[in-house]
């Protein structure tokens, strides 16, 4: 009896001891482990070109700010998920991150759509999400731990209209065009129509297209003869290039205003020299001048021996973002003292209330409301934005983007 | 019985006047428009020039139909291929994607002579399908219907291959490969009838002259030479004509030679004008072929041509804000005329063999 009674004293003991080491080993372990950031984005499908170039930026971050001492003097992690370029795979991917990787907070997913249909997963177990690449309307406003370094088209696509309207005071004859059967160009013209009306100029004709199509000489023949000294288009690389290459053959000599889906180097093949001129607004410029954008710069240069894309430039936005609100969040309350459920709503709150100098420039975020006024998520505040003109090269296949001002 | 056969036979009375009614009034109405219209003849040219595609890329599939009575889908992928073969032959390179990326061949070829390269190898991929796809079911007496699952098949596998080896990229030819050329051409305003003058690009005049040479050389190789009159034997009756002496496998292989030779060449052609948009470039024309060949007449060469001009012409007259229903249209056009004429335009109607 005695001896049983001694075996259980032990065990309650042994249980006791274990209980007591268990939290102990574990906040010895959270010290040294690294903080882990999540990153969702396309690695594969058709939309992996640009899912690559934000892989290359949080890559670039996340040795930046472990050089720079990470979380004051913690590492982070960077865990990344392949969303692949449709909404399942972003659901996945976030399900994984949140649930079996444990981060913080999520950089991702790269296309609006997704956003759209996993957001929403993340809000509700209470994970902050930074989009580096949704400009669709709405994307903040999905709940309250949703934030973009993204600005959104409404705010982006004006500059080009009022650039070209620098170029040439004498433009006062617009026509657009748009693909009607993309989300993305119907948003897109809305702001671009409104953009015309606002500068006091004359709204020629509206003409439409399909993605698919391929031959625009009946948009094109309609809208000549009104004499248009501006065209702008909203749709996407093949079909939007093909257009300026028709728009050029049949005789137009005015200038071009393109949208972000012609905001690829996928248009050089297809309006080859043709494309010399266009003029697309842009939410990042290598140039812009300040301490982090050249280290970005000189880090991503070495890394790809080309200048740095705005894709890169808004994942790499992203993580400094996460980082330095961690950062400031761990000062005043240190971060191994609070599980991951406080840490994540903590950290929601510490991300709105920051400023950021990022290689974008100086960003931070306005909290949004939904439609019936609850409080949602955090909308960029830029103040930095560029246009890029296209310089085609003398073989006529290649070119690039040069900023101007 | 007689009361039947008299009824039967008023009724067909009136359904012809009644069809020949509808037809010309449609006729009238269309002229109306083009004229009245504000860009109604600007319309008409782009309608053309849009038809002039449709009916290149039509020609080939039509060919194989004529002999073979079955429809060859793998047609697109022929298209494609021939566009892809210029392209190399040109000696550009491949794009960052795909097995092959930055690999090109190690000579150049000039633009017109790459472009007979390329119908040619074209036409040895058609050989190729025809002994892969058509001619093991054809020699088990299988259902011609299923050719159609086969051909299906080997155009999803020419596809495939594509993208594996080149990648999903766009790929374009030089401008001007042809030597100098103005881009657009004016036709000027037609004495008067039109306020503006009248626009049109040099590729889409190119594609409309070489699908009406072509619709000329095909009706006289079939009409007019000895092996064309060997062909049509085949088409007639297989069994009979190979009793005759006649190479029945061979001839069926000329037709696929010639089909892919002819699909190839349009692929360039038609990639000159819109680039090559990656490897589903001719598959989407597959449907709207389908649709030229049935509205022309199934297997009727002029047919092809015809068809296709008369839904590129309904097309561009859609209005632009109608963009969306475009290929609607063109499938009621397709509708109509065959409410009034099954066979199609100028297809003939067949004869019931006792």
């Amino acid at each position: 009896m005695s001896k049983v009674s001694l075996s259980k004293r032990l065990t309650v003991f042994a249980l006791i001891a274990l209980l007591a080491l268990v939290p102990s080993a574990l906040l010895v372990r959270a010290a040294e482990e690294p903080v882990v950031i999540g990153v969702a984005v396309a690695q594969t499908s058709n939309v992996a070109l640009l899912g690559q170039e934000q892989v290359i930026g949080a890559q670039i971050a996340e040795e930046f700010f472990n050089a720079r001492g990470g979380v004051n003097g913690r590492p982070i992690r960077i865990a990344f998920a392949d969303t692949g370029g449709d909404e399942a795979g972003a659901i996945n991917a976030f399900q994984t991150l949140i649930n079996r990787e444990n981060v913080v907070g999520i950089l991702g997913p790269t296309l609006s759509q997704q956003a759209f249909a996993a957001d929403p997963i993340a809000d509700q177990a209470g994970v902050p999400v930074i989009a580096p690449s949704n400009t669709a309307r709405g994307i903040p406003q999905i709940g309250r731990f949703i934030f973009r370094v993204s600005a959104p088209v409404a705010i982006v696509a004006p500059n080009a209209v009022k650039q070209a309207l620098k170029m040439n005071p004498e433009i006062k004859r617009v026509a657009v065009f748009y693909a009607q059967n993309d989300a993305f160009s119907v948003s897109e013209t809305g702001t671009f129509q409104q953009t015309v009306k606002d500068l006091g100029l004359e709204l020629l004709d509206v003409q439409t297209f399909q993605t698919t199509d391929t031959d625009f000489t009946t948009q094109i023949t309609n809208v000549l003869p009104l004499e248009p000294q501006l065209v702008i288009i909203s749709g996407l690389a093949a079909d939007g290039g093909n257009l300026v290459k028709q728009l050029r053959e049949l005789g137009y000599d005015g200038m071009i205003v393109g949208g972000n889906g012609l905001n690829t180097a996928n248009i050089f093949p297809v309006c080859q020299e043709l494309c010399d001129g266009i003029l697309i607004a842009q939410a990042y410029s290598y140039q812009y001048d300040s301490e982090i954008n050249n280290a970005f710069r000189e880090a991503y240069k070495a890394k790809q021996e080309k200048e740095p894309p705005q894709f890169s430039a808004q994942a790499f936005a992203g993580i400094q973002v996460f980082v330095e609100a961690l950062s400031r969040l761990d000062e005043r309350k240190p971060l191994k003292d609070m599980d991951l459920a406080t840490l994540r709503a903590e950290l929601r709150d510490e991300i709105m209330s920051g400023k950021y100098d990022t290689p974008l420039g100086p960003i931070s975020f306005v909290e949004t409301k939904k439609d019936d006024g609850t409080p949602a998520g955090g909308e960029i505040v830029q103040e930095q934005f560029y246009v890029a003109q296209i310089k085609m090269n003398p073989d006529g296949k290649t070119g690039r983007f040069v900023f101007v001002d | 019985m007689k009361l039947v056969d008299q009824s039967s036979q008023q009724y067909r009375r009136l359904w012809w006047f009644a069809s020949r009614g509808f037809a010309a009034v449609a006729i009238v109405l269309l002229i109306t428009a083009i004229l009245t219209a504000p860009s109604g003849l600007q319309n008409l040219f782009n309608g053309l020039a849009i038809g002039g595609v449709y009916a290149i890329f039509a020609l080939g599939y039509t060919l194989i139909f004529s002999i073979l009575r079955i429809i060859n889908f793998a047609h697109g992928a022929i298209f494609t291929l021939g566009a892809y073969f210029t392209y190399f032959l040109t000696g550009a390179a491949v794009g960052f994607n795909g097995l092959l990326a930055n690999q090109r061949l190690p000579f150049e070829l000039p633009f017109p002579v790459a472009m007979i390269g390329g119908g040619l190898l074209a036409g040895l991929c058609g050989i190729l399908i025809e002994r892969v796809a058509f001619r093991p079911l054809r020699n088990k007496g299988a259902d011609p219907l299923l050719t159609l699952v086969s051909s299906l098949g080997v155009a999803v596998a020419i596809v495939n291959i594509i993208q594996l080896l080149v990648g999903a990229e766009i790929y374009s030819y030089p401008r001007n490969p042809f030597g100098e050329m103005p881009a657009a051409l004016n036709l000027g305003t037609f004495g008067g009838l039109t306020q503006r003058p009248i626009i049109i690009r040099t590729i889409q005049v190119i594609i409309f002259a070489v699908s009406m040479v072509t619709v000329v050389l095909l009706t006289y190789f079939i009409n007019g030479t000895k092996t064309g009159k060997a062909l049509r034997a085949v088409a007639e009756d297989a069994t009979t004509s190979s009793l005759l002496g006649i190479n029945t496998n061979f001839l069926i292989l000329v037709t696929f030679f010639i089909s892919g030779l002819v699909g190839g060449i349009a692929g360039t052609l038609v990639g000159l004008s819109v680039n090559v948009s990656g490897p589903y470039f001719g598959i989407n024309f597959g449907l709207k072929g389908l649709a030229v060949i049935v509205l022309g007449g199934l297997g009727d060469i002029p047919g092809a041509v015809v068809g296709g001009l008369v839904i590129g012409v309904a097309e561009a007259f859609v209005p632009s804000e109608y963009v969306a229903y475009k290929e609607a249209i063109a499938f009621v056009v397709l509708f109509l005329v065959l409410l009034l004429r099954p066979q199609g335009l100028l297809g003939r109607a067949a004869v019931q063999k006792v």
